[in-house]
This record gives C-alpha cells, structure tokens and sequence, in this order.
C-alpha cells in the first residue's frame, strides 16, 4: 500500500531510523562508562598500603607480578566474589522470591475481591481499529523473548531450590545447562525487541496532566469510574516507560556478562550480575500485572493484541478521548481490513492520546 | 541408549525418508510435463531462466515499503540459518564424521552467536507475521505453521544443547532434526529445493518474451 | 463450433482443473512458502486491504485440488479421510477471485521469491472455471459475440467498413482490402473501431508516408480474444485460427497486432499454442512496428508535441509482452516533455480493466476502486496527458478519469505520431500541435 511513500511519511521513517541509531549507540556506549571509571580510579590510587590490602588489590594496583596473563591474574585474595555470592543467596533469592510470590498472591487477592473488569455495556459488536499487525508482531516478540528469557533466567536463579527436588541432581544438570545456553543465547536479541518496542509504541506514550488525574482514581480498578484517558492511559504509560528502563538495564548489564571477552573486571561482572538480577526480578513482578490485566483482569482487553481490534464499547469505557477521536474519524464499527491499519496511524492524525478534549475536559 | 538409536537407526531411516522423499517431489512435479513453447521467442528462455533463479533473491524495482518488514525478517533468517547449518563447529565435525568425510573451517564464536540471534529472531518474526497479518492469516495453511514450529525446535534444541555435555540434550537435537527431515519432502519446506524450479520455469516464459522477470 | 458454457457443472469444472496444473503450476504450488509478498504487488489488495484479494489465494481451490490429488501429503491424508474435496461452493466462491479481481496483469508474478507466475495460474483456473460455467455474465456475452459476429462488441464488417470509408474520407487515402500477397495484414480490436477509430487514419498515414505494403481482412480483423480472458483454449483457438487463415489465406508476411493488450497476448504468444503449429507469418506490434520504421528512417517526424505528458504502459503489451523500449523511443521523436511515472516499465501498475474486466459489468465498482492506484500515480507526476498503447486502458481509465473528476486526457502512440508525420514530399499536410 505504501508503495508510493508521502514525504510525511518519508520525514516519519528517517526520524524513526534517527532513534534507532540513537538508541543503538546507547545502548552500545553505556556499558563502556564502568570501564571509564575503573581506569580512571586505577591512576589515582598511588598511596601506600598494607599488604593485605594489595592482596585483595583493593586498589587495583599491579602490586604482585605474575606470568599468567589476564585479567585479575595478578589479585591473591579476591573477597568481591565472596560478597556477591552472600549478597545472591541471602538477599537476592529470598527477597525475590517474596517479591514474585507476593505480588502473584496480590494479583489472586484482588482477582478474588474485584472480579473480572467486565465490558459495562456489554458487547457491542462494533470493532475499532487499535494495533497494526506490526506492531502486535513486535509486541508478541519482545514478550514471547520475555517469556524465555524470565523462565530460563529463574531455572538459573531458583533451580537449585525447585528443581533439584523435582528432578533430582542429574536432571536438574542437564536443565540448568540447556537454560543457560538458551538464556545466553536469546539474551542478545532483547535489546533490540525493545527499541522495536520503543519506535512502535513511544508515540502517545508521553505522560500528561490528566494521566495523574487517572492515578489519583487509581484508573477505576477499584470501582468508581476510570478517569478520562487517551490512547493509553496511566497505568499503560508506567508499564511502557518500566519495559523502556529496566529493558535497557537488563540488556546492558546482560550484555556484560554475556561477552566476557572484552577485559571486563570481575568487580564489574559481579555489579552486572546484581543489577541484572535485581532489575529482572522487579522486572518479571511488574510484568504478572500486565499480564493479569491484559487478560484475564479484563474484559475485551486482549483483543486489542491478537485481533488489532477492539469492541467499541470497550474502547468508550477505557480509552474515552481517543474513541470519541476514533467516532469523529469514521473509525467506528469498521470491517476488518487490512489496510484500515495502515490508515489509522498513518492518514488519520487523530490526537486521541490524552490531549484534553475541549468538550469532555469538564467531565 | 537413546542417542544411539537416534544417531543410529533414526538417523538413517530420517536420511532415506528425507532423499527418497525429495526425488518423489521432483517426479511428481516433472512427470506433470511442460508443453514447448511454439511461439517465437524474443531472446533466449535458457539465459532468463539462469537470470531469474538468482535475480529474484532480490526484491524487484518498484516494489518493497509495504513488505520490508518481511523481506528483512525474511533475510534475517536464512541467511543466520545458512551459517548455523554449515559454519556451527558442531555441525561441520557431524559433516566430516557421518557424511562427507572431510570438514572446514568453522566460523568464529561471534560470528556463530551472530547468525544464531538473526536466525532466531527472524524465524520468530516471520511466524509472528504470519498469525498477525490479515494476509498472512488468509494463505496459511497447518504446514505453514508445523514447518516454521519444528524448524524453531530444531534450532532451539541445537541451541540448548550448545554445552556439549550432556548426550540427553544431544539426543533430542538429533530426534528433531530426524523428524524435520521426515517431515521436510512433504511440506511447503521443498520450497528449499523447487525454487530453482519455479523461478526457473518463470524465468524461462518471461526471457522468451524479452522480459527480465 | 466452441461454445460458451452457461450451465453450472463443476464436477466438469474439477476435472478440468485436474488437468491444467502441468510442471509449472506443480512448481509453483510446491515452492510457494506463503509469504504474502504477492499481495503487496496486487492492485486488487493494495487498493482495498481485502486479504481475498492475495494473488495466490486467488488460486486456492487449484492449489487444494493439487495438493489431495497429486501429492504424496495429500494422498495420503485423503486415503485416511482427512480433509475434504472440492465443492461446488468453492467454484460458487472464487467466481468473483478468479475473474473480478484480477485483470491477469501479472505485477504479483514480478515480486514472488521463488518466481511463481501467479496470473499463470489464474489464467489455467479459469479454464476450470469457463468450462464448469462459472462466468460473470459479461464475459459470456464477449464470448458468445466474439463467436458468432466475429467481435466481442458486436462490431460486423459492415461496421467497419464504415469506419474505413470515413477514414478515407478524412485521409484521402484509398485502405487496402482483402489485397493478396501484401506484406502486412492489419487487425483492430473493436474498441478501436468503435470508440477510437482515429487509430485507422492514423495507421493509414503513416503506412502511406512509409510506404508499407498492407492490407486488412474482411473476414478476419477482429484482434482481441474473449477465448483468453473467460479462460476457454477452445474458443480462444476457434478466434486466433480465423486470423490464422485470413493471414495465411491472403499470404501475408505479417501481422499487425494494434493498440490493444491482450489481443498482443493472444496473437503473440497464445495463438501458435493454441493452435498447435508455428504460423507461417510473423505477429509484429505496431508499436514494434513503428519502431522499426523509426530505425530505418522510414517514419519521420516534425514538430513538437510541448505537452508536459506520461506514458501508461499496457501491462500485456510490456511486462507480459517484452515491448518497453519502442513506445519510449518514439514518445522520444515528438515529445520533449515526456516524463516516467513512477513504477513505470514492467513493474507499472494496471488500469484494472485487463482481464476481461472491462467486459464484467459485476467488476465495474471494483474497477473503479482500483483506479485509485493509478490516480496517485498521476499525481506524482503532475501531468495532465497521458499516452497509451491499448484502447481497453484507454477506455476504462477515461471513465475512471471522470469518476475521479480528473482533467487528465488520454491518446494513443500512433494517433501522436500520425499528428506530427512529416508530409510526403509533393503533398501539403501539414502537422497540428494542439
Ligand atoms: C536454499 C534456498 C531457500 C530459499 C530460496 C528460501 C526462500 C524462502 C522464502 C522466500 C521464504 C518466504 C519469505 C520469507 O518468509 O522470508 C521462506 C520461508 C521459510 N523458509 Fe526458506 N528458503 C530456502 C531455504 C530454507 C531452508 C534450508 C529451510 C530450513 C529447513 C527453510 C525454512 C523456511 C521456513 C521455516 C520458512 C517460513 C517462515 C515463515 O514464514 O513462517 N528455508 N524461505
Ligand atoms: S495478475 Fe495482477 S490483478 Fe491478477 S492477482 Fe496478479 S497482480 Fe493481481
Ligand atoms: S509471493 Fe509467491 S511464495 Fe509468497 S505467497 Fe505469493 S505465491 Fe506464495
């Protein structure tokens, strides 16, 4: 269809390609600022001190010669591995566990307590156009990674708990082998599902004034009726900018100690690991919420990610300025169409992503 | 035990099934038999068929933005898939031991890991596309979907067993490589091998009549 | 005599279905991955987002019949009751996929990666389709007009006769009939002598101040052929062996095919299969016609057409007929203003009248919807003439230019040459530049 391209549309493609590049050379400079850091502490460090401490090379300091060469060759005692190895069994994995069985039991509490958020008016059979099949593809490519990547990452995390015991010491090798190399293996492609991500939802996701007017209702989860809100409202923005955050954290820590070949010090690698394990258990947490909700939380929401389309009742409850948007376009009770998709982001420049609406801004 | 089945008896019957197969679909395409042509051609059929077989591995002019998503993910794949079944380590001493006898050079660890996450990653965009798009979700058919599921387990179960240290995960990379291969000569996956056909034939009507196809 | 099948029979439909599908279609169907890709060269679903409209879902009922009959997979799972034969719904179903939709343009054969020749298959369906009776109405009629008055329009000798006397009126010049042994023998498509017979004076013109040798039949002039476009071998054979032996008969060297596009298609490369031998004369377009004389200095020009003017190719005549270079080169002698389209040449996009369309009162909307491809076109190129060389496109997009209400006209090559012919010495024409 877009085969005779508009110069809008050519203006919107290259400035697409100008974040791309952007966000490729972050995420491929950050890691290098530790390594920054490190060199530029290694020059300051010039005092005297005692011999325990150039054992542990506290200090980086060369203060012992040897033969081998590599990295840390030359450290006798290194206890920053003792620390990060106490830091993951005593913190790391019961704290994440409470956090991931706690916020499960949350979720099975307020499902008991409120129910399924259903459609208020029932369905109406009328569709209106929400996703573009590329961007459901990108969608289902950064979660079904997600899936993989949470699964084999929490064989790696919790398996000598859970599993051992299910599959004894010998299955549970094999297992935690087969993770590893599936994790490190697939670890890679993330980043780049989430600047996908990035380019194929960030536009409408900016957070405006009546996005905290949703979060002082709580986004009517807990009954009373949600405020207005546009394309996404608060609840999806917070999840779009955690996926963006902790997205980059998880990549850039996990980029670190995917590639140990580029000199990086264990006192980095150990940074990296708590981090990486921090950031994705908090990430996998937030991430049972999303999931409840776009599913079995509510009615009619999951549509909008398999289908591309979404009853228009439902739109008018959840998303009230950008379906008055959507009426006033003739994007209303549409057949499904493949080119309807194309045409809701790209011909129609409709603003329904909370711009207050002059006539609603009262209500 | 079971690896010796699967890298024994398995794997021979998967070999037989997978060749014999392949030469059932090439008679039953040739036996159908193509009429000459009687009109006078403009230039040579044979050149554009040659010309064709390569050409259309590109896009043609004129015709991309509204299937770049496809044709990158489409690249992505094959070209990671071409360099994982012939340049993985693993892969080129199986070559050397079991079938030809003799090896190569292996490709670098990064380069491997590279054509690993392309191959990956576009093999799952391109299945993503297929139940996402309107027009994918037309022309599918059961095979379209069981051929991109078990090329993914093969991949993925190659992947698991990358460590090389334990024969179960061995084991099962090979069972899903034996039954892809069952299943390759009765699937929409001879595309791999009547390409040079149907580009071919295409190829040859459209040089006949002067057409660079 | 062939006939035209109007009775619903689709288990003849099957049968003949079972037999079109040769090593090419056998190929394709087995190389085809299901990528989509064809679907964005197709203007049918560009232009609507209609999924239906996926060139090679055009060709479903082909590829299941295939895929349970002759296959080792499908045997199979029919010899275990899996899956299901064709029905008469299907044929009742794909009518509108197999004739409305598609003008047999071939764009979607230009863009598949392993190289299937969609309308190929689409052209073999409809053999299936025409011989189980499952026709719009339109092409039926064609059809039976192309039989038994000898043009699909109705169009009769005496018709044309007409024509040529008002030709000859206008031109001064005497058109040769039914004359023995000369060298070309010249065809029309109905259109032409119906909507466009400037075309007649214009090739009266030029032959003259070339000194062609050339001659029209009186029992055979009609150039397009229904046989194609409905999808009947047998009663395309029944129309090309009429020009055959007018041809042979007369003992002509050549024959013109004129502005027309499948009638190229038909002539150029259907007939000597159709009928089984190679002719014993040659089929020149008269654009390649035209060309030659060009190059052998026998057509000149004067004057200048200033006209800032695009040129829409004839899908039959270039991507499936291999004539992209004359009509440039002579657009070239008289018009310094010639300017591309984009996606001009063989990948251009069709009038979506091809195919029989234009004859498929049904397909009428759709036709119209299309246009819009060609509308953007246009636009891009910010002209407001545009020349062809195939009144069928002529005709469809004049009405489309009007639904539109765009002042784009349209003209044929020849007509524009003829326009600006140099004079033979010893006569005063003299050129017009509008
Ligand atoms: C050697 C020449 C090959 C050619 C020319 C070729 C070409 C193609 C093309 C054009 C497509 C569809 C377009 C696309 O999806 O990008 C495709 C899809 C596919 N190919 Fe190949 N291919 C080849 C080899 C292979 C091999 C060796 C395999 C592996 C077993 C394979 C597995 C697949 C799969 C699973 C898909 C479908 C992906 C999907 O759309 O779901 N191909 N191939
Ligand atoms: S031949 Fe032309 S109209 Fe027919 S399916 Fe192909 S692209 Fe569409
Ligand atoms: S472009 Fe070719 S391979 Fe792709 S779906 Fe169409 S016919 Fe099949």
């Amino acid at each position: 269809m877009t085969h005779l391209p508009t110069e809008e549309k050519r203006q919107r493609y290259r400035r697409g390609l100008r974040w791309a590049m952007a966000l490729l050379a972050f995420v491929l400079i950050v890691p290098l600022i530790p390594y920054g850091i490190v060199a530029a502490e290694g020059q300051l460090g010039s005092n005297t001190a005692d011999i325990w401490r150039d054992a542990r090379n506290k200090d980086q300091r060369d203060a012992f010669r040897t033969q081998i060469q590599g990295i840390e060759t030359a450290v006798l005692i290194n206890n920053r591995g003792e620390q990060w190895r106490t830091f993951r069994e005593k913190q790391l994995v019961p704290y994440g566990g409470y956090l991931l069985l706690g916020t499960l039991g949350l979720i099975t509490a307020f499902f008991l307590f409120r129910g399924r958020i259903k459609i208020e008016g029932g369905r109406s059979g009328k569709l209106v156009p929400r996703f573009s099949s590329n961007q459901r593809v990108m969608h289902w490519f950064a979660a079904g990674l997600f899936v993989l990547l949470g699964v084999t990452g929490l064989i790696l995390l919790y398996g000598r708990y859970v599993l051992i015991p299910l599959l004894g010491p010998e299955g549970f090798a094999i297992t935690a082998s087969a993770s590893k190399e599936v994790h490190n293996l697939f670890g890679p492609i993330f980043p780049f599902a989430i600047i996908a991500l990035m380019l194929m939802f960030g536009r409408g996701n900016m957070f405006r004034l009546l996005d905290f007017k949703w979060f002082l209702k709580a986004g009517g989860l807990f009954g009373g009726h949600a405020a207005d809100s546009g394309y996404y409202n608060g609840g999806q923005k917070s999840w779009f900018w955690m996926t963006v955050l902790f997205g980059i954290a998880i990549s850039v820590s996990g980029l670190i100690l995917d590639f140990p070949v580029f000199g990086q010090t264990r006192e980095l690698m150990a940074g990296s690991h708590l981090v990486h394990g921090i950031i994705a258990v908090v990430f996998i947490a937030a991430s049972f919420g999303h999931i409840y909700i776009g599913t079995l939380g509510m009615e009619g929401a999951v549509e909008s990610m398999t289908s591309g389309y979404v009853d228009s009742n439902w739109a008018a409850e959840h998303h009230n300025l950008w379906y008055q948007e959507m009426e006033k376009a003739g994007m209303v009770d549409v057949e499904p169409n493949a080119l309807e998709e194309v045409k809701r982001h790209d011909d129609i420049d409709f603003k329904g992503f909370g711009q207050p609406n002059p006539q609603t801004k009262e209500g | 035990m079971f690896l010796e089945f699967v890298e024994g008896p398995l794997w021979y019957a998967s070999v037989v099934i997978f060749l014999v197969g392949i030469a059932i679909r090439f008679y039953e395409i040739l036996a159908r038999g193509v009429k000459p042509d009687l009109a006078v051609p403009r230039t040579d059929g044979t050149a554009g068929a040659l010309r064709t077989i390569v050409s259309r591995s590109w896009t043609a002019k004129g015709f991309s933005s509204g299937a770049v998503f496809h044709l990158v993910a489409g690249y992505m794949f094959h070209i990671g898939l071409f360099v994982l079944l012939f340049f993985a380590a693993p892969h080129i001493v199986f070559i050397e031991e079991r079938i030809l006898g003799f090896g190569w050079t292996a490709a670098p660890h990064w380069v491997f890991i590279a054509a690993a996450n392309l191959a990956f990653a576009g093999l799952i965009l391109l299945w993503l596309r297929r139940v996402m798009h309107p027009v994918m979700r037309k022309i599918s058919t059961f095979d379209d979907h069981a051929a991109a599921w078990l090329t993914f387990i093969v991949m993925f179960t190659g992947c698991m067993a990358l460590l090389e240290g334990h024969d179960g995960l061995r084991a099962l990379h090979m069972l899903s490589v034996c039954v892809l291969m069952i299943y390759f000569p009765f699937s929409r996956l001879m595309h791999a091998f009547t390409f040079v056909l149907s580009r071919g034939y295409t190829g040859a009507v459209m040089g006949r009549k002067g057409v660079q196809a | 005599m062939a006939k035209v099948v109007t009775e619903h029979d689709y288990a003849r439909g099957v049968e003949v279905l079972r037999n079109q599908i040769d090593a090419k279609i056998a190929s394709y169907l087995s190389s085809c991955v299901g990528c989509g890709l064809c679907a964005e060269a197709c203007l049918f679903y560009t232009e609507t987002g209609d999924a239906r409209y996926t060139p090679i879902y055009k060709v479903e009922p082909m590829r299941r019949l295939w895929h349970r009959e002759q296959t080792v997979a499908g045997k199979l799972a029919k010899a275990f009751g899996f899956g299901s034969d064709l029905t008469e719904a299907d044929f009742a179903e794909w009518q509108e996929m197999t004739y409305d939709s598609c003008t047999l343009c071939g764009r979607c054969s230009m863009v598949c990666p392993v190289g299937n020749d969609i309308a190929y298959m689409i052209r073999k369906q409809r053999e299936a389709f025409s011989a189980a009776g499952y026709t719009p109405p339109g092409l039926q009629g064609a059809s039976k007009r192309a039989l038994e008055i000898g043009s699909p329009m109705g169009v009769t000798w005496k018709a044309l006769s007409a024509q040529i006397g008002h030709a000859e009126r206008a031109t001064g010049l005497t058109i040769p009939v039914d004359v023995q042994g000369a060298e070309y023998m010249t065809l029309f498509s109905s259109m032409e002598i119906m909507n466009f017979p400037e075309y007649i004076e214009a090739v009266a013109r030029i032959f003259d101040a070339a000194g062609v040798s050339w001659t029209v039949s009186s029992k055979a002039f009609e150039a397009t052929n229904s046989g194609i476009q409905i999808g009947s071998s047998e009663i395309a054979r029944e129309l090309v062996s009429r020009v055959v032996d007018a041809a042979e008969g007369l003992g002509c060297k050549y024959v013109i095919s004129p502005e027309c596009g499948h009638a190229y298609t038909a002539i150029r490369w259907d007939g000597p299969n159709l009928i089984g031998r190679p002719y014993e004369f040659e089929v020149v377009h008269i654009l390649e016609l035209l060309d030659q004389l060009r190059l052998q200095g026998r057509l000149e020009t004067e004057g200048f057409d200033e006209r800032k003017l695009t040129f829409h190719d004839p899908c039959q005549i270039v991507r499936r007929g291999g004539v992209e270079e004359p009509p440039r080169n002579l657009l070239n002698m008289v018009a310094p203003n010639f300017e591309e389209m984009p996606d001009h040449g063989k990948m251009n996009w069709c009038c979506g009248g091809g195919g029989g369309l234009s004859a498929n009162e049904e397909a009428h909307d759709l036709r119209t919807t299309v246009f819009k491809v060609k509308k953007r076109q246009l636009e891009a190129t910010g002209v407001n003439t545009m020349i062809t060389a195939c009144a069928n496109c002529r005709i469809v997009m004049e009405e489309a230019l009007e639904h539109y209400e765009m002042p784009v006209v349209i003209e044929g090559v020849t007509e524009l040459l003829a326009a600006h012919l140099k004079p033979k010495a010893g006569k005063t024409e003299k050129a017009t530049t509008e």
